[in-house]
């Protein structure tokens, strides 16, 4: 059960993005897509944001009295995370209202049965 | 001296600014690109003398590198980010006139948006901010494509945004595996504490960069998107997309590749993937009928020919592949810009539709078929010296490997001769004798593309006012210890 303890979170973050993955290739409906894509997303802040987890570490802030720096999370990966964040609200929002304009053209979601254009 | 960093911010909060003043003055906004693209383009000739001395390491925060995010104006950087201004620049002045519907002051903000990207991810030297400045070019390419938000435009910016958006996903993935062997962001120092580790290590990380920085350089089998996007988008976006995005996402993995890890035994295969990332793209671009189709599918394949130049990594070769990237980012550029027109008077995108175009718009067929033969690469074009370097660049290395291949690619040639004259026939030697009415793009469109013209013609004829900066770009790309021992001191 060690392996699971330490491992724990890379599990979860590599299980998000293989089933954001498989969603976006095997789904027809264009919103279960974009629900994929925001899995993915999720998946790799997590894994992000483990890289520079320690189990029950503490923010870094030196002024606080009684903290070592052993004892500190990596604070770059959670500022990464901040700006993934953002980048993929703004993906799914435009991905959202690109959604609605295909509905008013095609009256459909179904992204195989919207196939206009081909090689 | 001029500070690398304007370069983006000045772009990047005129983009911000150009809803406001559309507030007040409609007209204000589509006037702020060209003003903007300008100053990027007198800055980055003013920088390009003096990074081929020295390249400018730009430390933000005060903070030395590795601690801090930094910029590397280097000869690479420099050269790139003059020609986005360049073409940039050109693009903008023909979108005065022709980008009339819809919400236009979105178009220009968008448009700065995608430019600002593009420097960004040309100049940054911390692999983060490649990745938030590679986010910004996609996003706003990715509402360009859907911006005339007709049934195709929509189609394929939803399928571009779904495989962007995968791609993004892989590299952030990459760029956590990296962060976590080496607890560092900036390249310089990736790239020096990468000898330490064990190959096995690093191959996955590579592999997720290359793949999700190839979904934007177009490569083999990663390019789905690219026909679609490119045909549907408006011809100012078209042309910018071909010229500067897909070249921008190519540059990525060429820094990757070289400078980063330093694979020399990945390059094998990369060359591999560009011929036949080449030879798909000029055969489905043969068998097209719709114009800007035709255009896009080129685009792929120009885009496989330099990948392959750039892997055969000798001196000649990789000034060999930027000189043709030079010559893809012109030529196409004006094609397109060319082809916009055209579509917009006879208003449909077929190649037969076309005929005797020759004959009433004179003076936009001369710049398609300079276009066309640059793209071939025939003399006195800038084609010519580009197709000629990456060939003796291929012979120059004595292996089987690449003769066989650059056979190939010379084949992939033919190909691209015979489309592109297809069409240079159809525009002047088809269709009925009478003389119809003669009716030219606006001059808005015309400067523009003659200037471009003008600017395939001189390099063509003197190629040496760009290969001393093209060769020092390549011994950048090349040396990565010179690149490492200049950003970390």
């Amino acid at each position: 059960m060690s392996f699971l303890n330490n491992y724990a979170y890379y599990i979860g973050a590599f299980g998000l993005i293989f089933i954001g993955l498989y969603i976006i290739l095997v789904k027809h409906n264009l919103i279960k897509v974009i629900v994929g894509l925001g899995i993915l997303d999720t998946g790799v802040n997590l894994f992000l944001i483990s890289v520079g987890y320690i189990t029950k570490g503490t923010a870094p802030i030196f002024s606080r009295p009684g903290i070592y720096s052993e004892r500190m999370v990596d604070p770059v990966p959670q500022a990464l995370v901040l700006t993934a964040i953002v980048i993929g609200v703004a993906v799914l929002a435009l991905a959202l209202s690109l959604a609605i304009r295909l509905y008013q053209h095609y009256g459909t979601l179904n992204l195989r049965k919207i196939r206009e254009q081909k090689w | 001296m001029v500070n690398p960093v304007l370069l983006i911010a000045v772009p990047l909060g005129l983009a911000f600014a150009i809803p406001l003043f559309a507030l007040f003055w409609k007209d204000a906004a589509k006037y702020i690109s060209p003003v903007a693209l300008g100053f990027n383009l007198v800055v980055s000739l003013l920088l390009l003398p003096k990074v081929l001395e020295n390249p400018i390491i730009v430390s933000i925060g005060g903070w030395q590198p590795p601690f801090c995010i930094n910029l590397v104006a280097g000869p690479v950087g420099v050269l790139f980010s003059t020609i986005i201004a360049l073409v940039g620049l050109l693009v903008s002045i023909y979108a005065l006139d022709y980008i009339k519907e819809g919400a236009t002051e979105k178009y220009h903000m968008l448009y700065l948006l995608l430019l600002t990207g593009a420097t960004g991810v040309v100049l940054t030297g911390d692999i983060f901010n490649l990745f938030v400045f590679f986010e910004i070019l996609c996003i706003s390419s990715y509402a360009l494509v859907a911006y005339l938000r007709d049934k195709a435009g929509i189609e394929s910016a939803v399928k571009y945004l779904i495989q962007g958006a995968v791609g993004s996903s892989l590299l952030l993935i990459g760029i956590g595996l990296l962060y976590g062997q080496f607890g560092t962001l900036n390249m310089a120092d990736i790239a020096e504490k990468i000898a330490s580790a064990s190959p096995i290590s690093l191959f996955v990380p590579m592999v997720l960069l290359i793949t999700g920085l190839g979904v934007e350089a177009a490569i083999f089998p990663l390019n789905a998107w690219l026909p679609d996007a490119h045909s549907s988008a408006p011809s100012s976006i078209s042309a910018i997309l071909s010229g500067i995005a897909i070249e921008v996402g190519l540059y990525a993995v060429a820094r990757v590749v070289f400078t980063i890890f330093g694979a020399q035994s990945f390059l094998l295969f990369l060359a591999l993937l560009g011929i036949l990332t080449l030879l798909v793209g000029e055969m489905c671009a043969f068998s097209q009928n719709n114009i800007k189709r035709m255009l896009a599918y080129s685009s792929i394949g120009q885009i496989g020919l330099i990948l392959f130049a750039l892997a055969i990594a000798t001196s000649y070769g990789v000034t060999g592949g930027l000189f043709q990237l030079v010559n893809h980012t012109l030529s196409k550029a004006l094609l397109f810009l060319a082809v916009g027109y055209m579509i917009y008077r006879t208003g449909s995108k077929e190649i037969s539709s076309l005929e005797g175009m020759g004959k009433k718009m004179p003076l936009t067929c001369l710049a398609f078929t300079i276009g066309a033969f640059s793209l071939v690469g025939l003399p006195p074009f800038i084609g010519f010296p580009s197709k000629f370097l990456i060939v003796r660049a291929a012979l120059a290395t004595k292996e089987t490997y690449f003769c066989v291949l650059i056979g190939l690619a010379l084949f992939g040639t033919v190909i691209e001769g015979a489309y592109f004259f297809r069409v240079v026939q159809v525009l002047y030697f088809k269709g009925e004798k009478s003389n119809p009415g003669r009716k030219e793009a606006p001059v808005a469109a015309l400067i523009p593309m003659f200037t471009l013209v003008a600017l395939i013609l001189v390099v063509g004829i003197y190629p040496k006012l760009v290969t001393d900066v093209l060769d020092s770009a390549a011994s950048e790309l090349l040396n990565r210890l010179d690149y490492i021992r200049s950003v970390l001191g």
